[in-house]
C-alpha cells in the first residue's frame, strides 16, 4: 500500500501516540513471524490503521507490553499483543507488498524486485492458502485495474473503482454481521478511492516524465508542451473535490461504526490526518515520504 | 435493550441538561438528510431510532413529561424523495424507487433504455452515480441538470446537499478546533508590525517609534 493514512501527529495524546505505534510495531512484529525478517520492510502506515480500526471494534482494552525490536533494539517501545486482527492485517500487507513488488517488476524490471519477491513468496502462499477467497477477489480486482491501464481509462472514478472494490473487500472481510460488513466495506471503498486517486496526483510529475499510465493525465488532457506545475494546479480543484467528498462519506460511515476503543485515534486520523495529507499531497505534492515511526 | 445513557455517549446518571445536549448532537449526526445519497442510509435510520428510543426512556423516567424527541416532531421512516412523487413520470419514480432501494443494475439499466437525455435524465443519473461512489460523474451530471432546468429546486436540493458535505467534511470543526496550525508565527506577526508602522509613517504618523 501507500502509507497515505496517517495521524496528526502534534494533535495526538502522547498515550494516544503510543497505542497508535504500539499497533504499527505490532503490525511489524507479525510480518517477521509470519514472513522473515526482511519483510519488516514492506510495512506501511495504511495496515496499521486496518488493524487499529478492526481491533477497536472488539470491546477488550487494547493488551500489549513493551518490547524490544531488532530495528529499535535499544529503547523498549509498547507493542500490541499478537491477535487475529494483528494476524489479519499483516496478511493484508504481505499480499499487497507481493503483488506491488511484481507489478514493478514487470513494468520497470527493478533489480531489487525478485530478490523482494523471493522472500516474500513463502508469506504469500501461506496467504493464499488461509484467504482463498479474498486472495481470489483481489487479484481479480488487480486484473481489471490492470485492463484498465491497458485500455488507457481516462475516467476518474472508473479508474479507481477496482482498488476502490479490492478495499472494500479487504476491510468487510472479517465483519461479523452484516450491517458492520456493509459500514466497514464503504469505508473500504472510499478509502480506496482517496488513497489510488491521492497516489495518481502524487504520480503526475513522475508518470508524464516516463510516459507511464495516469488517469488524470488522461481525464484532463495533458498538452505536449504543458508546464507539469500548471497541469497540477489546473486539475488540482477537480481532484480535490473527489477526494474530499469520499472522505467525507468515509466519516459518515465511520460514525455508524460501533467503535469501543481508541477514539480519540481513530477521530484524529479521520477528522484531521487525512485531510491534512491530502492537502500536503495537493499543495506540495509530497506525500509519499513515509518514514517509520 | 442496550444502556440509554450509553447510546447516547454519556456516562449513568447524567444531567437532564446534558442528555439533551447530547441528544440534540446525535440528532444532527445522523440525520436523515444528511445520509440522503449515502448507501447506509437504512443504518442512520436504524441508529436514530435507538438514539430516539434512548432519549424517551431517560426523559421519561425524569418524569417531567417533556416527551417531544426527533421522532414525534418529524417523520424520519420515509426520507429520501416524498414531496416529489406526484409531478413524476411513471419512469422517473421506477428508477428513483430502485435507486433508493440499493438496486442500482436495474435502474441503470432502466436511465440506459431512457430515449431522451433530458434534465430529469441528468439527475437520476447523477443521483445513481453518487449512491455507487462516482462522484466526479455524479457531480458534473447533477451540475448539468440544474444549468438544463435552473427553476427545479428538487435538482437544485441535491446538488447543494453534494456542495454541503463537502464543506461540511472540509471545514469539520475537529480539524479547525484547534488552531495551532492556523495562529500566526513570530515572523508572519513581526512583518505585519512592519507593515503597519510603514503604512502610518507615509501617512505622516508613527507605530513604532525606535525605526
Amino acid at each position: 500500500m501507500f502509507g497515505y493514512i496517517t495521524p496528526d501527529k502534534p494533535d495526538l495524546k502522547i498515550k494516544e501516540f503510543e497505542v497508535f505505534r504500539g499497533y504499527y510495531c505490532g503490525v511489524c512484529r507479525a510480518i517477521a513471524k509470519r514472513a522473515g525478517h526482511r519483510g519488516r520492510f514492506i510495512l506501511s502506515y495504511d495496515t496499521a490503521f486496518l488493524a487499529l480500526l478492526l481491533d477497536s471494534l472488539n470491546s477488550s482494552p487494547v493488551s500489549g507490553k513493551p518490547g524490544r525490536c531488532p530495528v529499535h533494539p535499544l529503547k523498549k517501545r509498547f507493542i500490541v499483543n499478537y491477535s487475529d486482527v494483528l494476524e489479519f492485517s499483516s496478511d493484508i500487507n504481505i499480499l499487497l507488498a507481493y503483488y506491488n513488488l511484481k507489478d514493478k517488476w514487470q513494468d520497470e524490471r527493478k533489480l531489487f524486485s525478485p530478490i523482494g519477491l523471493f522472500s516474500l513468496r513463502r508469506g504469500y502462499k501461506r496467504v493464499k492458502k488461509k484467504h482463498p477467497d479474498l486472495v481470489r477477489d483481489i487479484e481479480k480486482g488487480l486484473s481489471a485495474l490492470n485492463e484498465l491501464e491497458c485500455g488507457r481509462c481516462g475516467q476518474m472514478d472508473e479508474a479507481s473503482e477496482p482498488f476502490a472494490g479490492i478495499m472494500k473487500k479487504v476491510f468487510e472481510y472479517s465483519a461479523e454481521c452484516d450491517s458492520a460488513k456493509k459500514t466497514l466495506g464503504w469505508i473500504g471503498y472510499n478509502l480506496g478511492k482517496w488513497i489510488y486517486l491521492l497516489d495518481a496526483y502524487d504520480d503526475i510529475e513522475d508518470n508524464i516524465k516516463r510516459g507511464a499510465y495516469n488517469p488524470l493525465v488522461i481525464q484532463f488532457q495533458y498538452g505536449e508542451n504543458e508546464n507539469i506545475e500548471s497541469f497540477r494546479q489546473r486539475v488540482k480543484k477537480e481532484v480535490e473535490f473527489i477526494l474530499v467528498y469520499s472522505l467525507s462519506e468515509m466519516e459518515k460511515a465511520f460514525s455508524l461504526l460501533d467503535v469501543k476503543k481508541n477514539h480519540g485515534i481513530l477521530e484524529n486520523i479521520i477528522y484531521r490526518g487525512l485531510l491534512i495529507k491530502t492537502r500536503q499531497v495537493l499543495e506540495m505534492g509530497a506525500g509519499c515520504d513515509e518514514k517509520p515511526l | 435493550m442496550r444502556n440509554p445513557y450509553e447510546v447516547l455517549g454519556l456516562k449513568d446518571g447524567a444531567s437532564i441538561e446534558e442528555v439533551k445536549k447530547a441528544y440534540r448532537e446525535l440528532v444532527k449526526k445522523y440525520h436523515p438528510d444528511r445520509y440522503m445519497d449515502n448507501p447506509l442510509s437504512e443504518l442512520a435510520e436504524e441508529k436514530l431510532r435507538e438514539i430516539n428510543e434512548a432519549y424517551d426512556y431517560i426523559i421519561k423516567n425524569a418524569g417531567n413529561g417533556q416527551r417531544q424527541s426527533y421522532q414525534r416532531r418529524q417523520n424520519t421512516g420515509t426520507s429520501g424523495f416524498t414531496g416529489s412523487y406526484q409531478h413524476d413520470s411513471q419512469m422517473v419514480y421506477r428508477i428513483k424507487m430502485l435507486i433508493q432501494n440499493g438496486n442500482f443494475t436495474q435502474a441503470q439499466q432502466l436511465l440506459d433504455s431512457m430515449q431522451v437525455r433530458d434534465s430529469s435524465w441528468h439527475y437520476l443519473q447523477g443521483l445513481l452515480f453518487l449512491r455507487r461512489g462516482w462522484y466526479d460523474r455524479a457531480n458534473v451530471l447533477l451540475r448539468r441538470a440544474v444549468d438544463m432546468e435552473p427553476n427545479n429546486m428538487e435538482y437544485r436540493e441535491a446538488l447543494n446537499r453534494v456542495s454541503n458535505q463537502y464543506y461540511g467534511y472540509r471545514h469539520n470543526p475537529y480539524y479547525h478546533g484547534s488552531g495551532y496550525r492556523q495562529s500566526p508565527d513570530m515572523c508572519s506577526i513581526c512583518t505585519t508590525l512592519w507593515c503597519a508602522d510603514s503604512l502610518c509613517e507615509c501617512c505622516g504618523g508613527d507605530l513604532i517609534g525606535c525605526c
